[in-house]
């Protein structure tokens, strides 16, 4: 048997990230899962110059850009749906002070699997003929664009398509809903592009909102998108993807989402923003009170409540976690 | 004397009834997921949809979703898969029927433009737009692979240029047989449906025409709103007004009113 992979939030910011590191996270389109706790996180810990892969932005990189710690990025779709414009990532953009790379929601995906597969590129039949393939970010004098998305020739019809180049990157933050102490992880709602990271990451860090026994993953195999493995660490902790939602699990904190993305909007908004809600708690339990244990018990009892039933009788109480990862740093 | 409705109800009643019932349809989110699910209540009960982060079988709860992979649209899902599935195995594989994309700006051959604002063109630097928009999303994938694709987008001078500044999801490119050249399996733009009229492009040049207007808006005020020299097709008229029935439809959809506002 294998043994326990559970460690705090903070050694895992601690053992597995650096400055300029590539690193990747936000599962989803913004108001979907991510793993924002890790990126707060980074914040905390004073991690800069990051390379973020996101297969669409999230508040996670909005909040990473608009604090100044993102220098490079690279993403499918640059917004917050719904909620707008993200502000954070517009500001560092049209600042100049982060370079985003262009591509589409398809594009990040297929480069992940061609990270994972080995592969030395991947065909592209979308992106080309537009100007994601002729214009890029990260090498903005070029016109078009030689490097981005290169023209090849189909060796079978002679049409000419794209080359997307694979992804690898550094490390990645993956949030999902179960998890067992050695990494097996279940995620309740779309996968968007976990599955395809999860195999492309040179290592994988999974968040989890909650910890399960084995024996749930052992009744539900089929549904264990990212086995062991894969997996360098698992990391505890509740409202992970907040103020984002986590299907199953609780509901966008839709008030938080416009107040963040406001405050990410300015400088001063920003730095308000980390003292208040990035560096003001200093465990679980403060970081729940910080969200309000009204918001937490209201955003628990969503529609999509029911996802998690059959799941529930293997789901660990937060003191029993802590006793596993106390005798897992004993 | 027919019920009052919106500017914004008129384009997602014209855009559902592009929709046709037993049709494989992606939508985006916000206006174009409430045009398709329009005409799913409406008119085309068999129509599949999916979201483009592999949402099937759902309709929204409690609101428009937030996002394509929020709770309101996972509540009563069939199937929950990904985007590689969604946007790759069912659209880019050219199994898909029809899709909806929004624009910030498009042009006479339909391209869209979601990635920025420039002061004039960008040149040969990539510069950084003075307004940076959201990028292309799926919508690029959808453009690209989609049987065919309707843009829905509010019909201003600012947002339909001569030539898009940036092309972030492919139309027809610069018109003809230009978009041949890359091969896609999708068809390209068949509609752009705006708050004041349908445009649809010409069979050979690919350039978009007027194809008809609304009750409240005539040929002159769709032209004064075009930033390129707008041609009419001689079959152009009068759309015809939302009947009593797609305007309920519509608004059992549209539960929150968010197309009410004037």
């Amino acid at each position: 048997m294998s043994s326990s992979k559970l460690i705090s939030l903070s050694e895992a910011v601690r053992r597995f990230t650096w400055d300029g590191m590539q690193y990747a996270s936000g599962a989803a389109l913004p108001v979907g899962s991510d793993a924002i706790a890790f990126g707060r996180e980074l914040l905390r810990q004073g991690r800069r110059d990051l390379h973020a892969i996101f297969h669409c932005n999230t508040q996670q990189l909005n909040l990473l850009a608009a604090a100044g710690v993102v220098s490079k990025a690279e993403c499918g779709f640059s917004g917050l749906e719904v909620f707008g414009f993200a502000n954070g990532l517009r500001r560092a953009v049209e600042s100049g002070q982060l370079a985003l790379e262009d591509w589409s929601n398809l594009a990040i995906p297929l480069r992940l699997l061609g990270g994972a597969l080995g592969w030395p590129f991947v065909p592209a039949t979308v992106n080309i003929g537009s100007d994601i393939q002729t214009r890029s970010a990260f090498a903005p004098d070029q016109f078009p664009a030689r490097d981005k998305i290169p023209s090849v020739t189909d060796p079978f019809s002679g049409q000419t398509i794209g080359a997307f180049s694979p992804l690898k990157p550094d490390v990645a933050a993956i949030h999902v809903t179960l998890a067992d102490v050695q990494g097996n992880a279940i995620m309740l709602g779309t996968e968007w592009s976990r599955f395809e990271l999860s195999r492309a990451a040179k290592k994988v860090v999974v968040i989890a909102d909650a910890i399960v026994d084995t024996d749930c993953m052992r009744q539900f195999p089929n549904l264990v998108r990212i086995p062991d493995i894969l997996v360098e660490a698992v990391v505890y902790w509740p409202f992970a993807a907040w103020p984002q939602g986590s299907p199953g699990m609780y509901d966008v904190d839709e008030e938080h989402m416009r107040l963040m993305n406001k405050a990410l909007g300015t400088a001063e908004g920003t730095e308000a923003y980390v003292r208040d809600y990035v560096t003001a708690y200093t465990d679980l339990d403060s970081y729940l009170d910080l969200i309000g244990r009204d918001t937490v018990a209201r955003l628990s009892q969503g529609s999509t409540s029911f996802l998690l039933d059959p799941y529930r009788r293997w789901i660990k109480s937060p003191q029993e976690v802590a006793t596993l990862i106390q005798k897992e740093a004993a | 004397m027919s019920t009052p409705y919106t500017r914004q109800e008129m384009m997602a009643i014209a855009t559902g009834r592009e929709i046709k019932d037993g049709e494989l349809a992606i939508f985006g989110v916000g206006l174009s997921m409430l045009a398709g699910y329009f005409a799913q209540e409406h008119h085309a009960p068999n129509v599949r949809a999916m979201t483009e982060g592999g949402v099937y079988g759902s309709t929204p709860v409690g609101g428009l979703p937030w996002g394509i992979e929020c709770n309101r649209i996972s509540s009563n899902a069939t199937s929950f898969t990904s985007a590689l599935d969604a946007l790759g195995f069912l659209v880019a594989s050219g199994r898909c029927d029809v899709g909806i994309i929004g624009a910030a700006q498009v042009d006479k051959f339909g391209n869209v433009n979601t990635t920025g604002v420039w002061d004039g063109e960008i040149g040969d630097t990539y510069r950084t737009p003075k307004t940076r928009l959201t990028g292309a999303g799926g919508a690029n994938d959808i453009a690209c692979g989609a049987g065919r694709v309707v843009i829905m987008v509010t019909h201003e001078p600012k947002r339909f240029a001569d030539k898009v500044t940036y092309v972030s999801s492919p139309g027809y490119l610069e018109g003809g047989e230009s978009r041949a050249r890359h091969g896609f399996v999708g068809g390209g733009p068949s509609a752009i449906v705006t708050t004041l009229g349908i445009l649809r492009p010409h069979p050979e040049t690919k350039e978009f025409h007027l194809d008809g207007w609304y009750a409240f808006s005539s040929p002159e005020e769709i032209r004064a709103a075009t930033g390129w020299d707008l041609k009419t097709f001689p079959h152009a008229g009068v759309i015809p007004e939302p009947t009593a029935d797609e305007l309920a439809a519509l608004r059992r959809v549209d539960v929150t009113g968010a197309l009410r506002k004037q």
